[in-house]
């Protein structure tokens, strides 16, 4: 046995009313090694960092720092325990200079005034330790975001902490900021600070990181040392042993007529995106958490804009150009975030279904016919299965499931042509699950051409007749519907392949 | 960049200094006396009011809020002195402690309303600014309220060839900038200004900093309105009003954005007040209309907050960030 | 299956969701006010009284009307009187020069409509803060008309212009018939059109909005118009019951009163909720408050204080309310 950790931190656990966030979760770091912490989305990797930031206050558990008990109380304490973290939103004052910047929460004074000269030194010493060279009176607005997070880790870096955080860091980083944070990572480590790692980014961590953490539904499911084991090992334990449940959608027999061809799309982390999708298929965009799967599905309908690439969607027998705001009166989308970008959650379901429905249920006078909407209402609820006392009912009194249901209603009304579902499933419990991906199937059987984004294998594989895999803002590979989960996980956990023919 | 990217971005950051030089020359030429000595320390005497108000507002302002009861906590506020002077007798010294003081709590009134009760600082003032004057003409009971003998000679005190009070409102002004670029309370308001949340992150007390921006601005206000009240030598229902608009004008146009957080104190209240003056002084002198002054100066305003936001779109854009309502 | 008794309660909080109670607050209010009147001044009851008291909230009326659209999408307009005022100056200096009082009237409405128009292009296209916009085209406006009037009121109408705008259909001014008219027709437009569910939805969430194909921009733009066009109504009516029109028709007490006779009426300032009735209700209350404060013997300073805490407590009210939701 090793040296004893210096943190340690056992048994922790939290539950929220109707979640448990952490169940007994451990995790252990010694000094001057760097430990991945791993897991999907809701594995419980935030709660557990933010217990340990001292802004959750966990129902059970320790915390051992340096051989003592230490009870975090707040981000204070979190502070004096020599604690630091680098967190993926950066919180940067944008007008204000670097040297400021790195002393936002400490300004060094002299005789009651901020003694300017000593804070762009000091930071100027703190960055050049950091391999960067970046004159400390720059306006912060004016820099990428990898100098961003240098002066991120730089203002971390300030109090000389014993143990490092660092979250999903690598997210914009070019390859060259990439191989400086790496440096940085080896440099601390070599200085004894104790380094906690978390990433999306399989590969990354067999680089820089000496053992791995791996969470799952709030509990730590395994610690390995990074020499011995693999990244398939790794991306199995994230996503466990589930058992995929019954295919709920035919194979499409014969795909129908190409309605969506996309070629060269590039925009944020989007780099050549280049697909197409058919009538009546079903296609799974597959990829880790950070690969540009949203930020493709926003880009196509104009939410975010795009820099250069060419749409065409079928109209009229053939394939014409058309912009993204086009195509976003076409398509239906399901957001991420339903209670955010989704629903309108003091309005009644009625109100919601009917939304971009509007304009086809007016009366002569440009009024909107009640009856006609109560109409559309009770037909959706009726074939969703929407569980509401009414139609009237508030949006936001309804279960996570009924309201993705209502989302999904919404575009339904709309008949689109294309569907494009972003984890259309989070947080809804195995019936309304399946439910959701029955429907998705049968929209699909209607004609349309359907893009899913999931981060659970096996839902995808109940439903899809194919996959684009994506890593990184590029599309890595095209895989066919027969494709095993154990393909699928390996697709994603190696190194990004270039695109096979599909 | 084509050349006339490159000409709108020169324009869009300088463009003020040109628009200020321009119209400068245009009154220096079109008239005869616009240019004498005199005249121009006349424009100083008369934006020394002006000039206080506006940096307390720019304080509160760099916070990312804003304060439109100014013009009525400076009426308040001199009104207040004013009485303890004609109606009690008061030394002046005490009636001008007085009056700051009574500047102070109003700020303080509205920071309670806004840190405590979470009502909007736009409603919170717009409320106060009807409020304050109320509050204001019930204590005058609207007359005009002359200052006593004494103390109305000071309106015309002199240093050399400058008039006291543009020393005392270049020297307020100058010590609000320092406060701004060299305190920690300064850079702290500058912080909330680029973003409240991140402030609060960074572990800024937030609500601590904004609430005593608004007492500085109150006390502040009350400053301009002794100057003003000194300068016209009465109390009259009428001051201040539309001063906070004024203030609100000098700030924009002088470059400290109104979304927070950006902009340099000295030079925004100083030239951006002289703006105005320039153009109130160059108007008079030409003869025109005096009703012209309103018009110009709000074409100038609406300019001045258009190129504000544009110049935040396009820092908006450069981040990918959304615009304030759309997330 | 029955629902459950969650579902039931679920539905029942929908049924009397917030708005709905606090247009019941505003009512009780309203309620309250009466009573007082009732027993400490029971002259106001007398019918002409009512008249009065009707006919003098139908221009502040208009405009609270006109503004709830406005901040029911999360905006606010605090040009609207001054819009009035100008509009008014116009149309009433053409008809002072002998111009035809129809298109007289039509100057009035075209030019506050148009006003509208440019703070909805500045919010909407431009992407201005909405309080700073209207707050300078406030300035503006108000600038423009003490310009074109020199200060002096502007009257010497023509008969027919009288005639018309004073007549009583029924003993009922034809003011009031315009108020309730544009009560119904914006209430309809706002509850049973396309247009006000947009309005609705981008005050309540903005990002989903856009997201669920709303045309925000053109929606927001069209909102202000509004707000400028019941401006425009109401200088023509307001200039036919002063017999003139001036700068000073808008002035600053005027804003404030329609802020609050819409925070009142159960508008919210942060949008998505409030009816478009509600805010002509607000505005009854805030003239029997401004009316009989007087009556009480009230002067007319403190009157301006109690404006300033009614709409200060009403906002902080109703931020707790959303802040415990």
């Amino acid at each position: 046995m090793t040296e004893a950790a210096y943190l340690s931190m056992q048994g922790l656990s939290k539950a929220y009313p109707g979640v448990v966030a952490l169940r007994a979760a451990n995790l252990e770091v010694r000094r001057g090694e760097a430990v991945a912490l791993m897991g999907a989305n809701g594995a419980g990797k935030s709660t557990l960092m933010n217990v340990l930031g001292g802004v959750t206050a966990p129902d059970a558990g320790s915390i051992t720092i340096d051989g003592s008990p230490v009870r975090l109380r707040t981000a204070r304490d979190a502070l004096a325990h020599g604690i630091a973290f680098v967190h993926q939103e950066l919180a940067m004052l944008p007008s204000m200079t670097v040297a400021e910047n790195v002393f936002a929460d400490g300004f060094p004074t002299r005789f009651g005034i901020v003694d300017g000269a000593t804070m762009r030194r000091d930071a100027a010493e703190l960055l050049v330790r950091l391999g960067c060279n970046l004159p400390t009176d720059l306006a912060v607005e004016t820099l990428g975001p990898g100098d961003r997070q240098m002066v991120e880790i730089a203002r971390a870096l300030r109090r000389a902490p014993r143990i490092v955080i660092f979250d999903e860091p690598t997210s914009s980083l070019t390859n060259n900021e990439k191989r400086r944070l790496f440096e940085i990572v080896q440099g601390l480590k070599r200085d004894g600070v104790a380094i906690i790692y978390i990433t999306h980014f399989v590969d990354e961590i067999f680089e820089i990181c000496d053992r791995v953490t791996v969470m799952r539904s709030g509990s730590t499911v395994a610690t390995r040392a990074i020499a011995e084991t693999s990244p398939t090992e790794i991306v199995r334990l994230m996503l466990g042993e589930a058992d995929s449940g019954e295919r709920l959608a035919d194979e499409a027999s014969s795909a129908g007529p190409l309605l969506l061809e996309v070629s060269g799309l590039c925009g944020g982390i989007l780099r050549d995106i280049d697909f197409s999708l058919r009538a009546g298929e079903i296609v799974g965009l597959w990829g880790l958490l950070g690969s540009g799967r949203t930020e493709l599905m926003r880009a196509l309908i104009g939410l975010d804009p795009i820099d250069a690439g060419a749409l065409r969607w079928r109209a009229a027998d053939e394939l014409r150009p058309v912009t993204p705001n086009e195509l976003h009166q076409i398509a239906g989308i399901v957001t991420e975030d339903r209670r955010g970008e989704g629903l309108l959650l003091p309005l009644s379901t009625r109100a919601n279904l009917s939304l971009a429905s509007l304009r086809s249920l007016l009366t002569p006078l440009g009024l909107i016919d009640r009856n006609k909407e109560e109409g559309l209402a009770a037909d959706l609820i009726g074939r969703l299965h929407i569980m509401v006392s009414g139609s009237a009912q508030a949006v936001g009194t309804l279960s996570g499931g009924n309201q993705q249901k209502v989302v999904v209603g919404r575009w339904l009304a709309t008949e689109p042509r294309l569907f494009l579902l972003d984890e259309p499933t989070r947080g809804l419990d195995v019936g309304a699950k399946s439910e959701i991906l029955k429907l998705t199937a049968a929209l699909a059987r209607a004609g349309a051409a359907v893009l899913v984004i999931s981060s659970e294998p096996e839902e995808l594989m109940r439903i899809c007749d194919r996959y684009l895999v994506m890593s990184r803002g590029r599309l890595t590979a095209q895989m066919p519907g027969s494709a095993t989960r154990a393909e699928l996980l390996s697709a994603v956990s190696a190194t990004p392949l270039r695109m096979s023919a599909a | 960049m084509s050349s006339f990217g490159r000409l709108a971005t020169f324009l869009l950051q300088n463009g003020f200094l040109v628009v200020l030089a321009a119209v400068f020359a245009f009154f220096a030429i079109f008239t005869n006396t616009f240019l004498a000595s005199g005249n121009l320390i006349d424009m100083l005497h008369a934006m020394s009011p002006l000039m206080t108000i506006s940096a307390g507002l720019a304080l509160v302002v760099m916070a990312g809020k804003l304060d439109i009861s100014v013009g009525s906590v400076a009426f308040v506020a001199a009104s207040v002195g004013t009485l303890l002077m004609t109606r009690l007798g008061c030394p002046p010294l005490l009636a001008l402690a007085a009056a700051l003081s009574a500047g102070a709590l109003l700020g303080a009134l509205n920071g309670f309303i806004v840190v405590v009760l979470g009502v909007n600082p736009l409603i919170t003032t717009l409320g106060t600014m009807i409020a304050f004057r109320g509050v204001g003409l019930q204590l005058t009971n609207a007359q005009v309220e002359r200052l006593p003998e004494g103390v109305r000679e000071l309106g015309n005190w002199s240093v050399g060839p400058f008039f006291g009070d543009t020393l005392i409102a270049l020297a307020i002004v100058l010590a609000v900038d320092l406060l701004h670029r060299r305190t920690i309370f300064g850079r702290q308001l500058t912080a909330i200004g680029n973003g409240e949340d991140v402030a609060r992150r960074i572990g800024m007390p937030v609500d601590r900093l904004v609430f005593v921006a608004f007492v500085l601005s109150g006390a502040l206000a009350a400053v301009g309105g002794v100057l003003d009240t000194l300068q016209i030598g009465a109390i009259s229902a009428y001051l201040g009003k539309g001063l906070e608009f004024n203030a609100v004008a000098v700030i924009v146009v002088g470059g400290v954005s109104l979304f927070g957080g950006r902009g340099r104190i000295l030079s925004s209240v100083v030239l951006g007040a002289l703006m105005f003056e320039l153009i109130r002084n160059g108007l008079n002198h030409l003869g025109a209309n005096p009703y012209a002054y309103r018009l110009v100066s709000g074409a100038v305003i609406f300019a001045a907050m258009y190129a504000d936001a544009l110049k935040s779109r396009v820092r908006r854009a450069a981040v990918g960030a959304p615009a304030p309502g759309e997330a | 299956m029955g629902a459950s008794v969650g579902q039931a309660e679920s539905r029942r909080a929908g049924r009397w969701s917030g708005v709905d109670a606090k247009l019941g607050v505003t009512a009780a209010l309203l309620l309250v006010i009466l009573v007082v009147l009732l027993v400490l001044a029971p002259s106001f009851f007398r019918p002409n009284n009512l008249v009065n008291v009707l006919v003098q909230t139908s221009s502040l009326g208009l405009m609270a009307v006109g503004m709830a659209p406005v901040m029911i999408a999360g905006g606010i307009d605090l040009s609207s009187p001054a819009n009035m005022a100008l509009g008014a100056v116009l149309g009433a200096m053409f008809m002072q020069a002998g111009g035809n009082p129809v298109v007289g009237c039509l100057i009035m409405v075209v030019a506050a409509t148009l006003v509208g128009l440019l703070n909805g292009v500045a919010v909407a296209l431009l992407g201005m803060i909405p309080f700073v916009v209207t707050l300078a085209t406030m300035t503006v406006a108000t600038g423009a008309a003490v310009w074109l009037t020199h200060s002096v009121s502007v009257s010497g109408f023509p008969d027919s212009f009288y005639d018309v705008l004073l007549a009583r259909l029924g003993g009922i001014p034809v003011s009031v018939y315009v108020l309730i008219a544009a009560v119904i027709i914006l209430g309809a437009a706002m509850n049973g059109t396309p247009f006000g569910r947009y309005l609705y939805a981008i005050g309540i969430n903005p990002r989903a909005a856009r997201v669920a194909r709303v045309p925000v921009r053109a929606a927001t733009c069209a909102s202000y118009a509004v707000s400028g066009l019941m401006a425009g109504l109401t200088a023509v009516l307001l200039s036919a019951r002063l017999g003139s029109a001036s700068a000073n028709m808008g002035n600053d007490g005027v804003v404030l009163d329609v802020v609050s006779a819409c925070v009142v009426g159960g508008v919210s300032i942060y949008g998505g909720s409030g009816y478009v009735t509600g805010a002509a209700l607000g505005a009854l209350v805030i003239t029997l408050l401004s009316n009989n404060l007087n009556l009480l013997g009230v002067s007319y300073y403190l009157n301006l204080m109690t404006k300033g805490v009614v709409i200060i407590g009403f906002v902080a009210l109703d931020g707790l309310r959303r802040r415990a939701s």
